[in-house]
């Protein structure tokens, strides 16, 4: 039994089970995932520690409208220190009407291999 | 009354639900469909909710409220469904009549059957009174939302979110992306009353501080909140004397519940239950007014907009239905809530119905819950369902297989 302080409680999100995973470090200084009831829950414990993944939203005004917002999102999550470059390049987005949902309005945004799309159609 | 139309099925409201409600409507036949929609643009709420998650049962992907309303508009105008937008229905009567206003001005439509699917209003400060001045700067989470998202205002430098429901957590992610600075979120249960994954990826990412058993016990500044004062709370929810502490902040978020929005339910003499705020429904959601259908926010809140769709679905198919002279179900059996239950959905069932899914939310967070419904007479256990854990902030499902002839009483043990 691992009796080191937890270093972090969650509750897995991939089943509607709901596991509580508790994290530690072993002995050996690898992370012990407890309270798992399956295997996928060993993996996503480890992703939410070391790598954690977001997605990100937030609204821009569209050129050529009388100030209507065009609200978009990533086409999928990036790691969570993306978030504040990726909100400071979609900041200066101006796109043209009309826009389409699904829209890529930025491709590949820093790199990240994800793209910033519109996520509501804005008619001219 | 002499009405100036008559449709099949009116649907009130053109959010989540309505949008189903007349989708499902016409899948059941209907074959004249009004929709009526009290803002410019259908989708309701969903339009201002630009965050993810949304689409996850119903679409099997995570989506924004506005693609998740998108999705639901273009199968809606796909089909003959009249829809009025900017319009809004006066009142409605026990005999279905509806006095409806538009741009091109006011009349009286008959309807077969209504759907109720008007959603639901934010608490405000003046419900839960909180005692101090009464600058600017104090904003219902919802509110704060529409202005920011729809907008594109900046609503202030600093602010503070009384109660942790989902909208308060969404917002202080959102005005943390806007270069606002999130001094915490203050909750007065001992719980947080969003959704778990919200506080992972709204708070905790961010280092909002979530106070728990605390409350904001006065705003102060004349124009502008200028700060406010939080306490703890005792176990009476009552503020604790001596833990007092000002917060310096220029805006104040309120996210401490949402309220069924049931006027015009009230005005056909729908009876409505005190632990839902929303109508007392049988299991084809029909009200307590023959040929009265509700569905979504405006029933009961829910904390996933998928939830509310499906319940629209299964509403306007029963309109349908009720329309086309289908005899009305009609509630015999009483469904009561029993220990560690806040409330269950539908109230009432049609004594020898089978198979019905109910919702039901708990009292309070649980652990290791044997859910059970239990005929009151005979003791006999109709249903009875496992959890490793139960969470006020998450609506439950339960399916009774067998044919129920008594009153049920639906109970949580740990």
């Amino acid at each position: 039994m691992n009796d080191r302080p937890a270093l972090d409680r969650l509750t897995c999100v991939l089943c509607p089970v709901g596991c509580e995973l508790e994290i530690r470090k072993d002995e050996a200084g690898e992370l012990d995932v407890q309270g798992n009831q399956c295997d996928k829950g060993v993996p996503f414990a480890v992703e939410e520690i070391l790598h954690p993944k977001r997605n990100l939203a937030t609204s821009v005004p569209v050129r050529g409208t009388a100030a209507t917002m065009v609200s978009v999102r990533l086409s999928g999550p990036v790691p969570r220190e993306m978030i504040f470059p990726i909100l400071a390049e979609i900041a200066r987005l101006r796109p043209e009407s009309p826009v389409r949902r699904g829209q890529v309005l930025i491709a590949d945004v820093l790199g990240t291999g994800v793209d910033v799309i519109a996520t509501r159609t804005v008619e001219s | 009354m002499e009405a100036n139309e008559t449709h099949d099925v009116v649907v009130i409201g053109g959010g989540p639900a309505g949008l189903a409600a007349a989708l499902g409507a016409r899948r059941a036949g209907a074959g004249k469909v009004l929709l009526v929609e009290r803002d410019r643009t259908l989708g309701g709420i969903l339009n201002q909710c630009v965050h993810d998650g949304f689409g996850l049962f119903l679409y099997n992907e995570t989506i924004s409220g506005p693609e998740y309303a998108e999705r639901l508009i273009e199968d809606v105008v796909r089909e003959p469904i009249k829809v009025e937008t900017g319009t809004m229905v006066l009142d409605l009567g026990p005999d279905r009549v509806l006095r409806i206003n538009s741009r091109a001005g006011y009349r009286l439509v008959r309807a077969g059957a209504v759907v109720l699917a008007m959603g639901c209003r934010e608490r405000t400060r003046e419900m839960i009174e909180i005692p101090g001045t009464r600058p600017a700067g104090v904003f219902t989470a919802g509110s704060a939302q529409n202005l920011v998202n729809l907008q594109n205002l900046r609503i202030g430098n600093a602010a503070v979110v009384l109660g942790s429901g989902d909208i308060g957590l969404i917002m202080a992610r959102r005005l943390t992306f806007e270069g606002v600075a999130v001094k915490g979120v203050f909750e007065i249960m001992p719980w947080a009353s969003g959704l778990e994954r919200n506080v992972r990826q709204c708070l905790l990412d961010f280092g909002i501080p979530l106070e728990l058993r605390s409350t904001v016990v006065e705003i102060r500044g004349r124009d502008r909140v200028e700060s406010v004062v939080v306490a703890k709370v005792d176990d009476a929810l009552g503020p604790v004397a001596g833990t007092e502490s000002v917060i310096p902040c220029d805006t104040l978020l309120l996210s401490v519940g949402l309220i069924p929005e049931n006027e015009l339910s009230k005005r056909a003499g729908v009876a409505l239950s005190p632990f839902t705020g929303g109508a007392v429904v049988d299991q084809t959601l029909m009200t307590s007014v023959p040929g009265i259908f509700s569905c979504g926010n405006v029933l009961h809140i829910h904390d996933v907009a998928d939830w509310a769709s499906y319940e629209g679905f299964a509403a306007g198919e029963s309109a349908a239905r009720y329309a086309a002279g289908e005899k009305a179900a009609g509630g015999t059996v009483r469904v009561s809530a029993g220990p560690n239950v806040k409330y269950v959905l539908p109230q009432v069932l049609t004594a020898g119905s089978a198979g019905v899914e109910w919702s039901f939310r708990t009292m309070r967070p649980l652990r290791n819950v044997q859910v059970v419904v239990k005929g009151k007479t005979t003791g006999k256990v109709y249903a009875r369902k496992k959890f490793g854990r139960l969470l006020p902030s998450e609506l439950q499902k339960i399916k009774v297989r067998p044919a129920v002839e008594e009153d049920l009483e639906v109970s949580c043990h740990e």
